[in-house]
């Protein structure tokens, strides 16, 4: 019987506790999903600490020590810079102690099962080409493709995988992308040098479909939503979450919006964090 | 029954349309190169590249775009010239960048047919309606004649009887039917929109459910861009490797690859050309 589970990876800096949200993560996986979830982390003691009764296993990986420094924000006026550790990604394929592979970043709050349905799909590799933002005035260019002229965006935030030779060569090209990013910048004409996962995920899924339009990659199933790091997440009461989204034109400002039942990709960590803080999630 | 590409090729001040010509003939010989290609032309074919060609055919009853810097006016001639039973005439800054037998097996299920849905270099449908608005607003067929086919017989004959008759009163026909959007120089789309509005077999000649035959449009508004340029080449980039593939901004390129600006046209690439289609 082959294996199914979620694997996220949580590599704390000095401002963010990724473990924290992962936990909170677990805790709704298992009541949506019914599925474990393991993680994958640089803090294993810490993460036994607060998670040994969450986490169906605790996976230790290194993190590079001197990661890039970035930019978080925390609503429309403040930010902090931290590290980012996003350079193990492409391990997931032989990290995942799993057949099957649900993999999410700690930061997406799991409100309902249209997940279950990756597992019951007959394609062996899914993810999102589209997520809905929850306002609606901001342009979604940069989420559209890589960069105007070039390839179709994917998002590394939700992937399902099985363990299978193709996806195999798949993650292994996205480790040689990463390694190699500052070629496929200039190849796929991206404004950035900076390594992002969904630059790397999108980059491998046009090469793995023969630099054309193919089907590598099906769509993962449902909807999903996402509120920029320029939102707030306001409260979390059960399957309702409550957020301030910034105004259009006016800096500082937000407007109050409300989800039931959905599930839904919050980067602004900070406010995610402060709202687990107010939660007794921790065992 | 013969089949064969058909081109029509007249320089003008600025466009060397002979040269593209003869690039699309290196590109039909690489990728399918048991079939023929003819061309119409009054200009000179360099000597390198006359082997290319089935038949070099002089544009017969004198030139009617010798006055014309957009020379379209001696299209309508190309049905009672060509060579072949079964004809795809093509643009001339066009590439063949595959095999295209199957498509052949689809067209000699029409007498006549065009493109009516054309390709973004990403391999998405164009939606824009830019350069289409006088199609739209005046409810002609939407049809492309960068590529088309037709067959010797009595239905296309007609089509291109009254291709000639409205080519020739052009104005007068554009007054009728298209009001809005009135273009302001012959265009051979219109005409053969018109042309087939007249004689009501839009249904007969496109097929909108049908991904292919079809070709890569690289109009710069039609690429799906949200900041257009003038030339697409400045948006995005270009590469031609030794076996002639062409990706553009890295998406591999098959088919019939249109690519409008004749500065696509390099020395650089014209050597792959010919290295590959063994040209000397």
């Amino acid at each position: 019987m082959n294996s199914n589970g979620i694997v996220v990876f949580a590599n704390n800096n000095d401002k963010i506790d990724y473990v924290k949200q992962c936990i909170d993560l677990a805790k709704r996986a298992k009541k949506h999903l019914g599925l474990p979830v393991s993680v994958i982390t640089d803090s294993p003691e810490y993460a036994h600490d607060i998670g040994s009764k969450v986490f169906d296993q605790i996976i230790t990986v290194r993190t590079n020590l001197d990661a890039d420094l970035r930019r978080f924000k925390d609503g429309a006026l403040a930010e902090h810079r931290s590290q980012f550790k996003n350079n193990n990604r492409a391990k997931i394929f032989s990290l995942s102690p799993y057949d099957n592979t649900l993999l999410l970043d700690s930061d997406v709050i799991i409100c309902n099962d249209h997940f279950k349905n990756a597992f019951k799909s007959n394609q062996d590799f899914l993810i999102y080409n589209k997520s809905n933002d929850l306002s609606s005035f901001r342009p979604q260019e940069e989420f559209q493709y890589v960069s105007e002229a070039s390839i179709n965006f994917y998002w590394a935030t939700c992937v399902f995988f099985r363990k299978t030779k193709i996806n195999e060569i798949f993650f292994n090209l996205v480790d040689h992308i990463e390694e190699n990013f500052s070629h496929y910048c200039k190849v796929y004409q991206l404004r950035t040098n900076f390594y992002r996962n969904d630059f790397g995920f999108s980059i491998a899924i046009h090469i793995m479909n023969g630099f054309q339009k193919g089907e590598f990659a099906g769509i993962m199933p449902g909807k999903f939503y996402h509120t920029l790091d320029t939102d707030l997440l306001h409260k979390i009461d059960g399957n309702s979450l409550v957020f301030l989204l910034e105004k259009e034109n006016y800096l500082g400002e937000y407007t109050l919006a409300e989800t039931c039942d959905l599930t839904v990709h919050v980067m602004n960590k900070f406010s995610l964090m402060r709202e687990l803080d107010k939660e007794t999630y921790i065992d | 029954m013969t089949k064969g590409i058909l081109v029509a090729a007249q320089n003008n001040d600025s466009d060397n349309y002979v040269e593209q010509a003869c690039l699309l003939a290196m590109s039909l010989s690489i990728t399918n190169n048991s079939t023929p290609i003819s061309i119409m032309t009054d200009d000179k074919i360099p000597k390198e590249y006359k082997g290319l060609f089935d038949k070099i055919i002089p544009i017969p009853w004198g030139d009617a775009a010798e006055d014309e810097d957009w020379k379209i006016q001696n299209r309508w001639k190309l049905y009672h010239i060509t060579p072949y039973d079964e004809t795809i005439v093509m643009d001339t800054d066009m590439l063949i960048l595959q095999d295209l037998t199957n498509w052949w097996k689809i067209l000699e299920n029409y007498p006549l047919y065009f493109t009516s849905q054309v390709q973004t270099y990403r391999g998405d449908q164009v939606t824009s309606d830019y350069y289409r608005k006088t199609f739209l607003n005046n409810d002609l067929p939407n049809l492309y004649t960068g590529f088309y086919y037709f067959k010797k017989d009595d239905i296309c004959l007609e089509f291109f009887k009254l291709l000639e008759l409205i080519i020739n009163n052009w104005n007068l026909f554009y007054e009728k039917f298209t009001p809005e959007n009135y273009p302001k120089w012959c265009s051979i789309d219109v005409c053969a929109a018109i042309a087939i509005k007249i004689m009501g077999v839009e249904n007969h000649v496109i097929n909108k459910n049908l991904t292919y035959p079809t070709f890569t449009h690289m109009k710069p508004a039609a690429q799906d861009w949200f900041h257009v340029t003038d030339s697409w080449l400045d948006k995005v980039e270009t590469y031609v490797n030794k076996d002639c593939q062409v990706r553009i901004g890295n998406w591999l390129q098959s088919g019939i690859f249109h690519y409008t600006d004749s500065n696509f046209v390099t020395e650089a690439t014209i050597s792959k050309f010919k290295a590959k289609s063994n040209v000397k």
